[in-house]
Protein backbone atom coordinates (compact mmCIF):
# COMPACT_ATOMS: atom_id res chain seq x y z
CA UNK A 1 0.00 0.00 0.00
CA UNK A 2 2.60 2.50 1.07
CA UNK A 3 5.31 1.43 -1.26
CA UNK A 4 7.46 3.93 -3.12
CA UNK A 5 5.72 2.90 -6.32
CA UNK A 6 2.29 3.79 -4.91
CA UNK A 7 3.51 7.13 -3.59
CA UNK A 8 5.16 8.14 -6.88
CA UNK A 9 2.03 7.09 -8.70
CA UNK A 10 -0.22 9.15 -6.43
CA UNK A 11 1.95 12.25 -6.55
CA UNK A 12 2.35 12.24 -10.33
CA UNK A 13 -1.38 11.64 -10.83
CA UNK A 14 -2.19 14.53 -8.50
CA UNK A 15 0.34 16.85 -10.15
CA UNK A 16 -0.84 16.09 -13.66
CA UNK A 17 -4.51 16.60 -12.76
CA UNK A 18 -3.62 19.96 -11.14
CA UNK A 19 -1.72 20.97 -14.27
CA UNK A 20 -4.58 19.93 -16.54
CA UNK A 21 -7.11 21.90 -14.44
CA UNK A 22 -4.89 24.98 -14.51
CA UNK A 23 -4.42 24.76 -18.30
CA UNK A 24 -8.16 24.28 -18.80
CA UNK A 25 -8.88 27.31 -16.58
CA UNK A 26 -6.46 29.46 -18.61
CA UNK A 27 -7.89 28.31 -21.94
CA UNK A 28 -11.55 28.72 -20.94
CA UNK A 29 -11.11 32.09 -19.19
CA UNK A 30 -9.31 33.63 -22.16
CA UNK A 31 -11.95 32.24 -24.52
CA UNK A 32 -14.70 33.83 -22.40
CA UNK A 33 -12.86 37.15 -22.40
CA UNK A 34 -12.53 37.07 -26.19
CA UNK A 35 -16.19 36.19 -26.54
CA UNK A 36 -17.50 39.04 -24.38
CA UNK A 37 -14.96 41.64 -25.48
CA UNK A 38 -16.12 44.53 -27.65
CA UNK A 39 -14.99 44.15 -31.26
CA UNK A 40 -11.97 46.14 -32.39
CA UNK A 41 -12.81 49.60 -33.64
CA UNK A 42 -11.08 52.35 -35.54
CA UNK A 43 -9.07 50.15 -37.88
CA UNK A 44 -8.76 51.47 -41.42
CA UNK A 45 -7.36 50.07 -44.64
CA UNK A 46 -6.68 52.39 -47.54
CA UNK A 47 -5.64 51.26 -51.00
CA UNK A 48 -3.50 53.98 -52.54
CA UNK A 49 -2.80 52.56 -55.96
CA UNK A 50 -3.15 49.39 -57.98
CA UNK A 51 -1.34 48.45 -61.17
CA UNK A 52 -2.11 45.42 -63.30
CA UNK A 53 0.63 44.03 -65.55
CA UNK A 54 1.30 40.96 -67.68
CA UNK A 55 3.20 38.11 -66.13
CA UNK A 56 4.55 34.85 -67.50
CA UNK A 57 5.08 31.71 -65.47
CA UNK A 58 6.51 28.32 -66.34
CA UNK A 59 3.30 27.20 -68.02
CA UNK A 60 0.75 29.96 -68.16
CA UNK A 61 0.40 33.64 -68.86
CA UNK A 62 -1.34 35.53 -66.12
CA UNK A 63 -1.95 39.02 -64.82
CA UNK A 64 -0.08 40.52 -61.92
CA UNK A 65 -1.62 43.06 -59.58
CA UNK A 66 0.59 45.40 -57.57
CA UNK A 67 -1.20 46.97 -54.64
CA UNK A 68 0.02 49.86 -52.50
CA UNK A 69 -1.91 50.10 -49.29
CA UNK A 70 -1.98 51.74 -45.90
CA UNK A 71 -2.94 50.13 -42.59
CA UNK A 72 -3.89 51.98 -39.44
CA UNK A 73 -5.14 49.65 -36.75
CA UNK A 74 -4.51 49.19 -33.04
CA UNK A 75 -4.60 45.52 -32.11
CA UNK A 76 -3.14 45.79 -28.61
CA UNK A 77 -6.51 45.01 -26.90
CA UNK A 78 -6.15 41.49 -28.28
CA UNK A 79 -3.23 40.74 -25.99
CA UNK A 80 -4.16 39.01 -22.74
CA UNK A 81 -2.61 36.37 -20.45
CA UNK A 82 -3.12 33.64 -23.00
CA UNK A 83 -1.95 35.42 -26.18
CA UNK A 84 1.22 33.93 -27.58
CA UNK A 85 1.16 35.89 -30.80
CA UNK A 86 -1.08 37.52 -33.37
CA UNK A 87 -1.02 36.54 -37.00
CA UNK A 88 -2.19 39.51 -39.09
CA UNK A 89 -3.03 39.18 -42.75
CA UNK A 90 -4.49 41.39 -45.44
CA UNK A 91 -7.03 39.54 -47.48
CA UNK A 92 -8.08 40.59 -51.00
CA UNK A 93 -11.43 39.10 -52.01
CA UNK A 94 -12.77 39.37 -55.55
CA UNK A 95 -14.78 37.47 -58.12
CA UNK A 96 -13.20 37.24 -61.55
CA UNK A 97 -14.62 37.11 -65.07
CA UNK A 98 -15.34 33.39 -64.89
CA UNK A 99 -17.30 33.65 -61.65
CA UNK A 100 -14.55 32.15 -59.51
CA UNK A 101 -14.53 33.57 -55.99
CA UNK A 102 -10.98 34.25 -54.94
CA UNK A 103 -9.44 35.26 -51.64
CA UNK A 104 -5.72 35.99 -51.64
CA UNK A 105 -3.48 36.98 -48.75
CA UNK A 106 -1.26 39.77 -50.07
CA UNK A 107 0.51 40.76 -46.85
CA UNK A 108 1.01 39.26 -43.42
CA UNK A 109 2.87 39.86 -40.19
CA UNK A 110 3.46 38.04 -36.92
CA UNK A 111 3.10 40.27 -33.85
CA UNK A 112 4.60 38.82 -30.70
CA UNK A 113 4.50 41.76 -28.28
CA UNK A 114 1.75 44.12 -27.22
CA UNK A 115 4.08 47.08 -27.87
CA UNK A 116 4.24 46.17 -31.56
CA UNK A 117 0.50 45.71 -31.95
CA UNK A 118 -0.33 49.28 -32.97
CA UNK A 119 0.05 48.90 -36.71
CA UNK A 120 0.62 51.98 -38.85
CA UNK A 121 2.30 51.32 -42.13
CA UNK A 122 2.44 51.95 -45.84
CA UNK A 123 3.44 48.97 -47.89
CA UNK A 124 3.26 47.09 -51.14
CA UNK A 125 1.96 43.53 -51.28
CA UNK A 126 4.33 40.88 -50.00
CA UNK A 127 3.11 37.86 -51.98
CA UNK A 128 2.38 37.36 -55.65
CA UNK A 129 -1.09 38.57 -56.49
CA UNK A 130 -1.90 36.95 -59.81
CA UNK A 131 -4.82 35.61 -61.77
CA UNK A 132 -4.73 33.45 -64.89
CA UNK A 133 -8.14 34.67 -66.01
CA UNK A 134 -7.18 38.28 -65.37
CA UNK A 135 -8.52 41.11 -63.26
CA UNK A 136 -10.66 42.60 -66.04
CA UNK A 137 -13.74 44.43 -64.67
CA UNK A 138 -13.15 42.91 -61.23
CA UNK A 139 -12.97 44.75 -57.95
CA UNK A 140 -11.71 43.55 -54.59
CA UNK A 141 -12.49 44.17 -50.94
CA UNK A 142 -9.37 44.39 -48.78
CA UNK A 143 -9.78 43.23 -45.20
CA UNK A 144 -7.25 43.10 -42.38
CA UNK A 145 -7.87 39.94 -40.37
CA UNK A 146 -6.17 38.47 -37.34
CA UNK A 147 -5.66 35.09 -35.77
CA UNK A 148 -4.99 35.06 -32.04
CA UNK A 149 -2.70 32.14 -31.25
CA UNK A 150 -2.84 31.08 -27.61
CA UNK A 151 -0.31 29.58 -25.21
CA UNK A 152 -2.87 26.86 -24.70
CA UNK A 153 -6.45 26.38 -25.92
CA UNK A 154 -8.52 27.45 -28.89
CA UNK A 155 -7.43 29.59 -31.83
CA UNK A 156 -9.68 32.60 -32.50
CA UNK A 157 -10.14 34.78 -35.56
CA UNK A 158 -11.47 38.28 -36.22
CA UNK A 159 -11.46 41.35 -38.43
CA UNK A 160 -9.48 44.51 -37.66
CA UNK A 161 -10.47 46.81 -40.50
CA UNK A 162 -11.57 46.84 -44.11
CA UNK A 163 -11.82 49.08 -47.14
CA UNK A 164 -15.59 48.49 -46.72
CA UNK A 165 -16.27 49.22 -50.39
CA UNK A 166 -14.75 47.21 -53.18
CA UNK A 167 -11.83 48.77 -55.02
CA UNK A 168 -11.89 48.20 -58.80
CA UNK A 169 -8.78 46.92 -60.59
CA UNK A 170 -7.49 49.33 -63.25
CA UNK A 171 -7.10 48.22 -66.87
CA UNK A 172 -4.02 46.22 -67.83
CA UNK A 173 -0.83 48.12 -68.57
CA UNK A 174 0.82 46.54 -71.61
CA UNK A 175 4.53 45.86 -71.38
CA UNK A 176 5.25 46.88 -74.96
CA UNK B 1 17.62 -11.76 -10.90
CA UNK B 2 13.96 -12.27 -11.82
CA UNK B 3 13.46 -15.22 -9.41
CA UNK B 4 11.37 -13.10 -7.04
CA UNK B 5 9.14 -11.92 -9.85
CA UNK B 6 8.82 -15.42 -11.26
CA UNK B 7 7.79 -16.73 -7.85
CA UNK B 8 5.19 -13.98 -7.57
CA UNK B 9 4.02 -14.84 -11.04
CA UNK B 10 3.48 -18.52 -10.08
CA UNK B 11 1.68 -17.63 -6.90
CA UNK B 12 -0.88 -15.53 -8.78
CA UNK B 13 -2.05 -18.45 -10.88
CA UNK B 14 -3.29 -18.68 -14.41
CA UNK B 15 -6.69 -17.07 -13.79
CA UNK B 16 -5.14 -13.91 -12.49
CA UNK B 17 -2.72 -13.69 -15.39
CA UNK B 18 -5.57 -14.11 -17.84
CA UNK B 19 -7.62 -11.47 -16.07
CA UNK B 20 -4.75 -9.01 -16.24
CA UNK B 21 -4.23 -9.75 -19.91
CA UNK B 22 -7.93 -9.06 -20.46
CA UNK B 23 -7.64 -5.75 -18.60
CA UNK B 24 -4.69 -4.80 -20.73
CA UNK B 25 -6.57 -5.62 -23.91
CA UNK B 26 -9.62 -3.63 -22.81
CA UNK B 27 -7.46 -0.57 -22.11
CA UNK B 28 -6.03 -0.76 -25.63
CA UNK B 29 -9.45 -1.38 -27.17
CA UNK B 30 -11.08 1.58 -25.41
CA UNK B 31 -8.19 3.81 -26.47
CA UNK B 32 -8.76 2.79 -30.07
CA UNK B 33 -12.51 3.33 -29.74
CA UNK B 34 -12.04 6.84 -28.36
CA UNK B 35 -9.62 7.69 -31.21
CA UNK B 36 -11.95 6.39 -33.92
CA UNK B 37 -15.00 7.99 -32.22
CA UNK B 38 -13.20 11.35 -32.22
CA UNK B 39 -12.41 10.81 -35.88
CA UNK B 40 -16.11 10.27 -36.64
CA UNK B 41 -17.16 13.35 -34.66
CA UNK B 42 -14.64 15.65 -36.28
CA UNK B 43 -14.81 14.07 -39.75
CA UNK B 44 -11.04 13.86 -39.75
CA UNK B 45 -8.90 10.79 -40.23
CA UNK B 46 -6.52 12.09 -37.59
CA UNK B 47 -8.21 14.53 -35.15
CA UNK B 48 -5.10 14.99 -33.00
CA UNK B 49 -1.68 15.55 -34.58
CA UNK B 50 1.81 16.25 -33.32
CA UNK B 51 3.82 19.03 -34.95
CA UNK B 52 6.89 17.48 -36.57
CA UNK B 53 8.64 20.44 -38.19
CA UNK B 54 9.56 24.02 -37.42
CA UNK B 55 7.83 25.57 -40.42
CA UNK B 56 5.11 27.20 -38.29
CA UNK B 57 7.45 28.66 -35.66
CA UNK B 58 7.07 30.70 -33.52
CA UNK B 59 3.46 29.57 -33.25
CA UNK B 60 3.97 25.81 -33.21
CA UNK B 61 7.16 23.99 -32.27
CA UNK B 62 8.10 20.35 -32.66
CA UNK B 63 6.14 18.26 -30.18
CA UNK B 64 3.14 20.56 -29.78
CA UNK B 65 -0.27 18.90 -29.94
CA UNK B 66 -2.97 20.18 -32.33
CA UNK B 67 -6.69 19.40 -32.29
CA UNK B 68 -8.45 19.33 -35.65
CA UNK B 69 -11.95 19.38 -37.07
CA UNK B 70 -12.98 19.00 -40.70
CA UNK B 71 -16.75 19.55 -41.14
CA UNK B 72 -17.59 18.74 -44.76
CA UNK B 73 -20.11 21.59 -45.03
CA UNK B 74 -17.64 24.26 -43.99
CA UNK B 75 -15.49 26.32 -46.33
CA UNK B 76 -11.86 26.97 -45.58
CA UNK B 77 -10.77 30.57 -45.26
CA UNK B 78 -7.48 32.37 -45.59
CA UNK B 79 -5.62 32.35 -42.32
CA UNK B 80 -6.96 28.95 -41.27
CA UNK B 81 -4.22 26.53 -40.34
CA UNK B 82 -4.71 23.26 -42.17
CA UNK B 83 -3.16 19.86 -41.93
CA UNK B 84 -2.84 18.28 -45.35
CA UNK B 85 -1.45 15.17 -46.96
CA UNK B 86 -0.66 15.16 -50.67
CA UNK B 87 -0.72 11.78 -52.43
CA UNK B 88 2.70 10.16 -52.34
CA UNK B 89 3.89 12.00 -49.26
CA UNK B 90 3.58 10.05 -46.03
CA UNK B 91 3.97 12.88 -43.53
CA UNK B 92 1.04 15.27 -42.99
CA UNK B 93 2.00 18.96 -43.14
CA UNK B 94 0.68 21.75 -40.89
CA UNK B 95 0.53 25.04 -42.83
CA UNK B 96 -1.62 28.15 -43.12
CA UNK B 97 -4.00 28.89 -46.01
CA UNK B 98 -2.73 31.70 -48.23
CA UNK B 99 -5.24 31.56 -51.10
CA UNK B 100 -8.70 30.08 -51.62
CA UNK B 101 -10.44 29.74 -54.97
CA UNK B 102 -14.10 28.73 -55.24
CA UNK B 103 -15.31 27.78 -58.70
CA UNK B 104 -18.97 27.19 -59.44
CA UNK B 105 -19.97 23.62 -60.20
CA UNK B 106 -23.54 22.89 -61.34
CA UNK B 107 -24.55 26.41 -60.43
CA UNK B 108 -23.48 26.39 -56.79
CA UNK B 109 -20.34 27.10 -54.80
CA UNK B 110 -19.67 23.83 -52.99
CA UNK B 111 -17.14 23.80 -50.16
CA UNK B 112 -15.92 20.46 -51.49
CA UNK B 113 -14.91 22.15 -54.71
CA UNK B 114 -12.48 24.55 -53.10
CA UNK B 115 -8.87 24.87 -54.15
CA UNK B 116 -6.30 26.08 -51.63
CA UNK B 117 -2.75 27.33 -51.56
CA UNK B 118 -0.83 27.13 -48.28
CA UNK B 119 2.35 28.46 -46.72
CA UNK B 120 4.24 27.87 -43.48
CA UNK B 121 4.52 31.00 -41.32
CA UNK B 122 8.23 30.41 -40.96
CA UNK B 123 8.84 29.71 -44.68
CA UNK B 124 9.70 32.37 -47.23
CA UNK B 125 7.70 30.90 -50.09
CA UNK B 126 4.42 29.09 -50.56
CA UNK B 127 4.01 25.34 -50.69
CA UNK B 128 3.72 24.65 -54.43
CA UNK B 129 7.04 22.77 -54.33
CA UNK B 130 5.58 20.45 -51.66
CA UNK B 131 2.50 19.55 -53.68
CA UNK B 132 4.35 17.07 -55.94
CA UNK B 133 3.13 18.48 -59.22
CA UNK B 134 -0.29 19.68 -58.09
CA UNK B 135 -1.05 23.36 -58.74
CA UNK B 136 -3.33 23.67 -55.74
CA UNK B 137 -4.49 21.62 -52.79
CA UNK B 138 -7.95 20.17 -53.15
CA UNK B 139 -10.36 19.56 -50.35
CA UNK B 140 -9.74 15.81 -50.42
CA UNK B 141 -6.11 16.36 -49.45
CA UNK B 142 -7.03 18.23 -46.28
CA UNK B 143 -7.01 16.28 -43.02
CA UNK B 144 -8.44 19.12 -40.93
CA UNK B 145 -8.38 22.65 -39.59
CA UNK B 146 -6.45 23.43 -36.39
CA UNK B 147 -8.89 24.45 -33.65
CA UNK B 148 -6.98 23.92 -30.41
CA UNK B 149 -3.41 23.85 -29.19
CA UNK B 150 -1.58 22.13 -26.33
CA UNK B 151 2.18 22.70 -26.09
CA UNK B 152 4.94 20.07 -25.58
CA UNK B 153 2.67 17.07 -24.81
CA UNK B 154 3.31 15.38 -28.15
CA UNK B 155 7.04 15.36 -27.60
CA UNK B 156 6.71 11.86 -26.11
CA UNK B 157 5.83 10.44 -29.51
CA UNK B 158 8.70 12.29 -31.19
CA UNK B 159 11.10 10.95 -28.55
CA UNK B 160 9.75 7.43 -29.13
CA UNK B 161 10.30 7.78 -32.88
CA UNK B 162 13.81 9.15 -32.45
CA UNK B 163 14.78 6.53 -29.86
CA UNK B 164 12.88 3.30 -30.64
CA UNK B 165 14.46 1.60 -27.58
CA UNK B 166 12.39 3.96 -25.41
CA UNK B 167 9.21 2.73 -27.07
CA UNK B 168 10.00 -0.94 -26.39
CA UNK B 169 11.14 -0.21 -22.85
CA UNK B 170 7.94 1.69 -22.13
CA UNK B 171 5.65 -0.92 -23.71
CA UNK B 172 7.49 -3.81 -22.06
CA UNK B 173 7.48 -2.10 -18.66
CA UNK B 174 3.77 -1.33 -18.85
CA UNK B 175 2.96 -4.87 -19.95
CA UNK B 176 4.99 -6.39 -17.14
CA UNK B 177 3.43 -4.12 -14.56
CA UNK B 178 -0.07 -4.93 -15.79
CA UNK B 179 0.64 -8.67 -15.45
CA UNK B 180 2.42 -8.65 -12.11
CA UNK B 181 0.56 -5.94 -10.23
CA UNK B 182 -1.91 -7.16 -7.59
CA UNK B 183 -5.14 -5.34 -6.87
Amino acid sequence: MHSIYARVNNISAFLSSCLMTLLAAIAISSLLVTYFEAPLEGGSITVNSIKVKHGKGRQYRFEHAFVDFEIDSDLSPLFNWNTKQLFLYLDAEYTNDKGVKNAVVIWDRIVRRKEDANIRLKSRQKYLFKDITGFKDASAVYTLRYNVMPWVGALTYGTAGSTNTSVPFPPLISNA
Amino acid sequence: MFSEELKAFRRLGIRHVLLQALNFASVIASGLMIWKGLGLLTNSESPIVVVLSGSMEPAFYRGDLLFLTNPSSERYHNGDITVYKVPGADIPIVHRVLETHDAKSRGTYSPLNQRLLTKGDNNEVNDIELYRGLEYLERKHIVGKVRGFLPYVGYVTIAMNDFPQLKYALLGGLGLLALIQRE
